[in-house]
């Protein structure tokens, strides 16, 4: 029999714009001590799914229409609100995607695990006490009893999302709703969360929701698969036959999308090559002053430590690490969006790093940057002609009449329809803006790009199109590519060859297969451990 | 914790001392002599003031004399009347305008949170718009026209409540608070509503449904202490527009407070009351600032730490 | 995609909608906002042709007619001198309106250059500027400005000055929080990274991102300004007779109130009819350009 068996569940926005269906008559089961993964790209009303059943959607504009959610025997739909909200806090726990700031920030952590206990159970405040330092200590928070009277900021991201953790499960539900509980996370955490989801949930012979835009993770931790796409579901089945026999169209385009492969094509160097941009001993560090008047520190962290690499002509080097590691930080040394304390930045034989402000500024039409997140990455008052026309028009890379067809061109490379040019970013999906970036980088005939985190931020299918469009315009136009990622599938892709950044200082370089196949510094080794692929040749 | 407390509180002696200072110099560049529009004083009766109040010293001795006196609590004497000390009216006019700001500042907390929490919880309903359009109103209605309008209709119309005085006839307090008060009530009504509206689409917010808590336990224990962010930064400014605003209702209301005494220097150039009193509002207000500073920094944990 | 070789005539594509226009369509249904903008437009035209619309002399006085209440002669009634009250109003509102307007520009002229300068340059200038205006916040400034004109007589010069050097503290916080915010937003360092001048970047790509919300803040200036000058007038220490303006007419008023209720009533209902259609017409900005609410 199901723990939770949801049918024809279907929830509505009511906006000022028109009415959205964002679950679109849904239905799926899950059965005790189970793991039941729900996957689909931003939209697909994956979590507005669960949401819905727990009552938690923000209503007004949000209304579940119909359906039922048979929980135990009940309809969660149809309970009255403080019966809901006794089946929350005991019954079912949930977990959030961002733990920083899902933890209430002005209430210290063992009062937030408290109050469950003592809300639900009528606990005592010493019983509610230990049984929250039992809690902290089953999730692997060291020193509990310490750690118990802390404020959430003075916590990591993985620490307070094991204390999410701790806190969904204090009153031993039956179900865990984990709405993406590892994307906000670096990939060893991730690791190490999810390990911590799978320990407890055969510990406790829980059932688990797991909500997440990332096949292998779901891959790795479900039973049971349920697909999403635009509030309906596509497929649903055992995780073997999604992942590895996906019938419908949709699953199959997402299976595809996964860049699981090395780089399709790669053009021959060789040996004697020599090298376009060399970086010699590159530091960057950032000071911050604390206090006030009399009582002024400064404080030095060293971003990036001594970094030296080189890129050939028509190299894409991916620059691997973790948030914190200086990988962006070092993009911007090179770009001098930051002024590097020390070294030198050679490119083709010009120092970047020497260069003052007007030489630098006409010298900037040879290197440029794509960024991490289109929507903030454009001026959102330009319209795509103005943003494009801008930097032809500075450098004087066309005469002005011909500024139309450059545009036009440009259009063309990236993939846009040449009609959209007097539209607003705003007027643009995610991957549609993050061409136009493209485009204005590629405006002034660059010879270098660094791109950071260019696909982060987009859905699978999306990224796979972009990472499809930028290795096919560094072939056409001969680019030099910095390609920094958190990603290691992506880089993989992507790159010829592979630098791995941690705590500012380049760990371990080379050829990218020889990195993904035979990694030798342990921290390599660990974040490719980290990575949980579809693993696809063994279904095959 | 400690460090920052008294980081802020040294920081705001120089403030003060730069506000003793510029007052001082502005006072001594006024046009004129304090006696100047007396009767035609003879030369040598002149010289004689001079002395006695120490005009004829070189302007810092005259300044360091001041700040001396001020730190034992003496402000000098009045110019227009030899009589009375500056000191003495402070006396007699601080208790009044303190316990009418009091007054106006718990009407002003206790209705301005309250209706905008409650505002916050039902957005864009009628349980929002009634209290919203009522502190709109509040806003729109300075004191000056509020407080009229009150003695119109609650003091001679209806004859409920005095009109006049503080403390003389029973329920003379409660006109003069409520028309200070009700124009900061209507701002911080707005305050609080944006700030729990703003907390209350938090994360953390739907973590604490999530656990399963009822809806006020959700409002006070988790949302309100986010939301009391700006209207605790607000605290500050509108500590000051109510000792500002205390001279129009005690005006109106012919209550005897320092604002009248001081409205009463400003008309006469009585130059050493203008200036003791200008110190001493000063003085109120930064001490109000410092405090509300210190009352943010102990509500934020991340500013708490033990840095 | 279309990768069609033809060359569109630019002006013949459809256009996007700018935020601007978004903004705009947004405003005009806001019924309160347009209102309080219809308000604000006859009023200041109306103060604007004063001189040659108002149905009576200024200053004449007429002690025979003395005060009378409102009649169709005199449509707000006549004061103790037997002034027409309209009339005056409409001269107390080309003061008040006055006021407001210019301390504003003062206000906005340094606050928005104090902001941005601050926000721009950041690390310790700014922290020292903005230090500078915290300690000027924490100033009881209502009462320096008493003490200035105490010290310096009333005059109209010192008036906007005052106002204005007390209003440019909040401005300035606000444009340099929205400048450090814009300054950090990837398309600044897109346009940095892309070569462009320090001036271009301030003007082309900061400029137009900073302006809604300075909009905003100005809008809601002007009756705080207003309601500045009529709390000095009300006083006695804003505007001299025989000019006036509403907060010298509401403190006259105020005098007379139980004889002649319709000399306070007016003025009164005058300024705050003023006050409201500027905070309804700030807050209907603000929920049109505010770019959380433009988002969803």
């Amino acid at each position: 029999m199901a723990l939770l068996c949801v049918e024809n569940l279907t929830t509505r926005f009511h906006t000022r714009d028109g009415i959205i269906t964002a679950v679109d008559n849904v239905s799926f089961a899950i059965e005790p001590g189970k793991v039941l993964g729900i996957v689909g790209e931003s939209g697909s009303g994956k979590s507005v799914a669960c949401y819905s059943i727990m009552g938690l959607i923000p209503s007004p504009p949000g209304r579940v229409e119909q359906g039922s959610a048979e929980f135990m025997g009940q309809d969660l739909l149809t309970l009255s609100p403080g019966q809901l909200r006794r089946i929350r806090g005991q019954k079912i726990g949930m977990i959030f995607q961002d733990p920083m700031t899902s933890l209430n920030p002005f209430v210290t952590i063992g009062d937030q695990l408290m109050e469950s206990l003592r809300v639900h159970k009528g606990m005592s405040k010493k019983d509610a006490r230990k049984r929250a330092i039992a809690a902290l200590e089953e999730v692997g928070i060291r020193e509990p009893e310490r750690r118990f009277n802390s404020y959430p900021h003075e916590f990591s991201g993985g620490m307070r999302q094991r204390v999410m953790i701790a806190m969904a499960l204090i009153n031993e539900p039956d179900l865990l709703i984990a709405d993406e509980p590892t994307t906000a996370l670096d990939v060893t955490v991730q690791a190490q969360i999810l390990d911590l989801i799978k320990r407890l949930q055969s510990e406790h012979n829980l059932s688990v929701i797991f909500i997440s835009h990332d096949l292998g993770v779901v891959a790795h931790m479900a039973d049971h698969v349920v697909v999403m796409q635009k509030g309906k579901v596509v497929e649903t089945g055992s995780a073997d036959q999604v992942f590895f026999s996906p019938q419908h169209p949709y699953t199959q385009k997402l299976v595809e999308s996964l860049p699981t492969t090395a780089k399709p094509y790669s053009p021959q160097f060789q040996k004697d090559d020599k090298p376009f941009l060399r970086i010699k001993n590159l530091r960057t560090e950032f000071s911050r002053q604390h206090g006030f008047l009399f009582w002024k520190k400064w404080f030095h962290v060293r971003a990036v430590d001594d970094v030296t690499l080189t890129l050939r002509k028509g190299e894409i080097l991916g620059l691997v690490g973790e948030s914190g590691s200086g990988k962006s930080t070092l993009g911007r040394s090179i770009m001098r969006l930051v002024e590097p304390r020390s070294g030198e930045v050679l490119l083709d034989g010009v120092n970047l790093t020497e260069l003052e402000p007007k030489r630098l500024r006409q010298a900037r039409r040879d290197f440029q940057m794509i960024f991490q997140d289109p929507y903030a990455s454009l001026n959102p008052r330009m319209t795509v002609f103005d943003a494009l026309a801008e930097p032809l028009l500075i450098h004087r890379i066309v005469p002005p009449s011909q500024i139309l067809s450059a545009v036009n061109q440009l259009m063309d490379d990236v993939g846009l329809d040449r009609r959209m040019v007097r539209k607003y970013p705003h007027e643009f999906s995610g991957g549609q803006r993050q061409r136009v970036a493209i485009a204005r980088a590629l405006a002034v005939r660059p010879q270098l790009i660094i791109a950071d985190e260019p696909v982060s931020a987009l859905d699978v299918t999306i990224q796979a199109q972009i990472l499809e469009l930028l290795l096919q315009l560094t072939q056409k136009y001969q680019l030099t590519m910095l390609f920094i990622s958190h990603d290691l599938s992506v880089v993989r892709y992507v790159a010829d060859r592979v630098a791995v950044m941690q705590q500012g200082k380049i760990v371990e370089e080379g050829e990218a297969e020889a990195i993904f196949s035979n990694p030798q510094h342990p921290y390599t080794r660990a974040l490719l451990n980290a990575v949980h692929h579809l693993k696809k040749t063994d279904a095959a | 914790m400690l460090r920052i407390f008294l980081q802020r509180c040294l920081s705001a002696i120089p403030v003060l001392f730069l506000v003793v200072l510029f007052t001082f110099i502005l006072i001594r560049l006024a046009p004129g002599g304090p006696f100047d529009d007396e009767r035609a004083v003879p030369p040598q009766v002149l010289e004689n003031l001079n002395k006695r109040y120490h005009l004829d010293d070189p302007i810092h001795v005259q300044f360091f004399d001041y700040v001396k006196h001020l730190l034992q609590g003496d402000f000098g004497p009045s110019f227009k009347y030899p009589s009375r000390t500056v000191t003495e009216v402070i006396y007699a006019g601080i208790p009044v305008t303190l316990e009418l700001s009091l007054y106006a500042f718990l009407v002003a907390l206790v209705f301005g949170i309250t209706s905008g929490v409650i505002a916050s919880l039902k957005p864009n309903t009628l349980q929002d718009y009634v209290p919203m359009s009522a502190a709109m109103i509040g806003i729109c209605l300075p004191s000056f026209v509020l407080g009229p309008l009150l003695i119109l209709v609650f003091g001679i119309q209806l004859d409920w409540l005095p009109v006049s005085g503080w403390g003389v006839t029973p329920g003379d307090k409660i006109l003069p608070s409520i028309t200070l008060g009700a124009g900061y009530a209507a701002y911080l009504a707005r305050l609080s509503r944006g700030g729990m509206l703003e907390t209350l689409s938090q994360d953390y917010i739907r973590t604490a449904r999530a656990k399963g808590l009822s809806g006020w336990r959700v409002v006070f224990h988790h949302a309100l202490r986010g939301a009391l962010a700006p209207v605790v930064s607000f605290a500050g400014p509108a500590v000051a527009g109510l000792l500002s605003g205390s001279f129009v209702v005690e005006t109106i209301y012919q209550i005897p407070g320092l604002g009248r005494f001081y409205l009463q220097a400003a008309f006469n150039r009585d130059y050493t009351m203008i200036l003791g009193m200008t110190i001493l509002f000063a003085f109120l207000i930064i001490i109000c600032n410092l405090l509300a500073d210190l009352l943010l920094l102990w509500l934020n944990p991340k500013l708490r730490g033990r840095k | 995609m279309s990768t069609e070789a033809v060359d569109f005539d630019l002006n013949r594509l459809e256009k996007g909608r700018s935020l601007w226009q978004d903004a705009f369509s947004r405003l005009k249904k806001n019924t309160l906002a347009m209102g309080g903008l219809v308000f604000l437009l006859l009023l200041i035209v109306l103060a604007v042709l004063t001189p040659w619309i108002a149905p009576y002399s200024y200053e004449e006085q007429n002690l025979m007619l003395g005060a009378t209440p409102p009649s169709a002669e005199h449509w707000f009634g006549t004061d103790i001198f037997g002034r027409d009250q309209l009339t005056r109003i409409l001269y107390g509102s080309r003061i008040s309106l006055m006021v407001g307007f210019i301390a504003t520009a003062v206000a906005l002229c340094i606050g928005v250059t104090w902001g941005t300068i601050a926000g721009y340059i950041g690390g310790r200038v700014d922290a020292l500027m903005m230090r500078f205006v915290d300690i000027l916040y924490a100033l009881p400034f209502t009462i320096f400005i008493i003490l200035l004109t105490v010290v310096f007589g009333r005059s109209m010069l010192l008036l906007f000055l005052a106002i204005g050097a007390v209003e440019w503290l909040t401005m300035a916080r606000i444009v340099r929080g929205q400048v450090m915010a814009i300054k950090h937003q990837e398309f600044i360092e897109a346009a940095v990274a892309m070569g462009m001048s320090r001036p271009r970047i301030m003007f082309k790509h900061v400029a137009p991102n900073v302006l809604g919300p300075i909009i905003i803040y100005t809008t809601l200036t002007i009756p705080s300004v207003i309601l500045l000058e009529s709390f000095l007038s009300f006083l006695g220490l804003g505007i001299q007779a025989p000019q006036s303006s509403w907060g010298s007419l509401i403190s006259y008023g105020v005098e007379t109130m139980e004889e002649y209720p319709w000399l306070l009533i007016f003025p009164a209902l005058t300024l705050s009819m003023t006050l409201f259609a500027l905070n309804f017409l700030g807050d209907g900005l603000r929920d049109a350009l505010d770019p959380r609410v433009s988002k969803d």
